[in-house]
């Protein structure tokens, strides 16, 4: 069969909808594929229908049974008794009320631990505002001074472990630590070919000044062992 | 739907907690066909209240041998609608959403990625949008098929036209809805 435009329009919706045996179904595209008026006309009511399937259904208003049972089978009775305790209790037992509970209880006990209240010998003395307050701030002040001592010791780990790797990575051979001028150049000044030469100097007097520092900052170092150091370094 | 049937024949027995079930069956489904006609979320409230008072007060006229309880339940529907679209024609000046009220889309959504949902809920208002500018009888049987998955005979029995008249009402309606998608700017890519 051969189809024209007008039919393709009219057939359209049994096409889509799969109504059409395979004959005509084979004709049908035959005439779309060849035609410039038909297959845009077919791709954009295709898109459509398929853009209406893919909807999601919107949600009712929360209010709208309640809303409509009223209006049928008149205003809606409470339950009271123990029945309307069970049905409050039903509606307590909820994800997002149990979330609320536990957030609740949390907060709690990190504040009640925070100030002090002793949960093995709970006294009634701990919750007066005074005693709160005086925990609290007790807490706080031991706290700080852990946290001040913490970072201290940390710093003198650190600055001991520097000094260490430092002395650690100098050359045990004399004549390496002595920094030989290259001929023709003054001692101290950068050479472009060698830059590590200077480099070496500084760092060995750096290392002469933090052992004078060690001596002064350790006077149960004795004078002699400084003294050797010293002149360890200097040599 | 012979579960519908029962609940029917239960409520007339004055039992209420029937009623309730029926309610909650299918307030949804008829919320939604009444959305998607009036593009306003506070008309399809007040008018799916309508269509449940107007059930509950002809439920002794309902005939199962006549066809489905959520059929019937349909055609009540959309005679309403075509009735508030009669009363409200004079007062609509354009077919604008702009006094609509928002509408969440429906919680199955979730599980989706941000940006597919945001590209759904802008094709649902522009979908929405394109729906209320076609004819009640166009309007009325795109949604019923497309949106409602109904069938043709289903269809046929809501709007008491003939099979014929059916499928020509979704063909046009949907080529036309085609067309004003297309002058809105969506396109198939």
């Amino acid at each position: 069969m051969n189809w024209n435009c007008e039919q393709i329009e009219a057939r359209l919706s049994d096409y889509l909808d799969g109504l059409m045996d395979a004959a005509e179904k084979r004709d049908y595209d035959l005439h779309v594929k060849s035609c410039a008026q038909c297959a845009p006309l077919v791709a954009s009511v295709s898109h459509a229908v398929s853009t209406m399937h893919a909807l999601e259904p919107v949600a009712i208003p929360p209010r709208l049974v309640y809303g409509i049972l009223n209006q049928t089978l008149g205003p809606r009775e409470k339950t009271k008794g123990v029945r309307g305790a069970f049905d409050l209790l039903g509606s307590l037992f909820t994800a997002r009320f149990a979330y609320g509970v536990i957030s609740v209880a949390a907060t709690l006990v990190v504040v009640l631990a925070a100030s002090g209240f002793s949960f093995r010998k709970p006294k009634l003395a701990d919750l007066s505002p005074v005693n709160v307050y005086h925990n609290a701030d007790r807490f706080a002040h031991i706290a700080y001074a852990r946290s001040t001592k913490f970072v201290t010791d940390l710093r003198v780990v650190y600055e001991i472990q520097s000094r260490l790797s430092k002395d650690s990575d100098l050359p045990t051979d004399q004549e390496g630590t002595i920094p030989q001028p290259a001929p023709g150049k003054n001692p101290g000044s950068t050479d472009n070919d060698k830059p590590g030469s200077p480099k070496q100097q500084n760092r060995a007097n750096g290392l002469r000044r933090e052992v004078e520092v060690l001596a002064a900052l350790m006077p149960a170092m004795n004078g002699n062992m400084a003294a050797q150091l010293m002149g360890r370094s200097i040599r | 739907m012979e579960q519908d049937a029962q609940l029917v024949q239960q409520c007339l027995q004055g039992d209420g907690s029937a009623w309730e079930e029926l309610v909650r069956r299918h307030t949804r489904r008829i919320f939604n066909i009444c959305y998607r006609f009036t593009g306003n979320g506070t008309d399809a409230e007040d008018l799916s209240q309508d269509v449940f008072l107007r059930v509950y007060k002809t439920l002794g006229s309902y005939r199962s041998a006549h066809g489905g309880f959520a059929t019937w339940m349909t055609s009540v529907t959309r005679n309403l609608l075509i009735d508030h679209y009669r009363r409200t024609k004079r007062d609509r000046v354009t077919d604008s959403l702009e006094d609509a009220m928002p509408v969440v889309e429906n919680k199955e959504a979730f599980g989706r990625r941000p940006d597919q949902l945001a590209l759904l809920g802008e094709l649902s208002s522009q979908v929405q949008t394109a729906l209320t500018k076609l004819s009640p009888e166009l309007r009325e049987a795109v949604i019923l098929r497309d949106l409602q998955q109904l069938e043709y005979n289903e269809i046929r029995e809501v709007l008491d036209v003939p099979e014929g008249t059916v499928k020509s009402r979704i063909n046009r309606g949907r080529i036309e809805l085609a067309r004003v998608l297309q002058q809105m700017g969506v396109r198939p890519s």
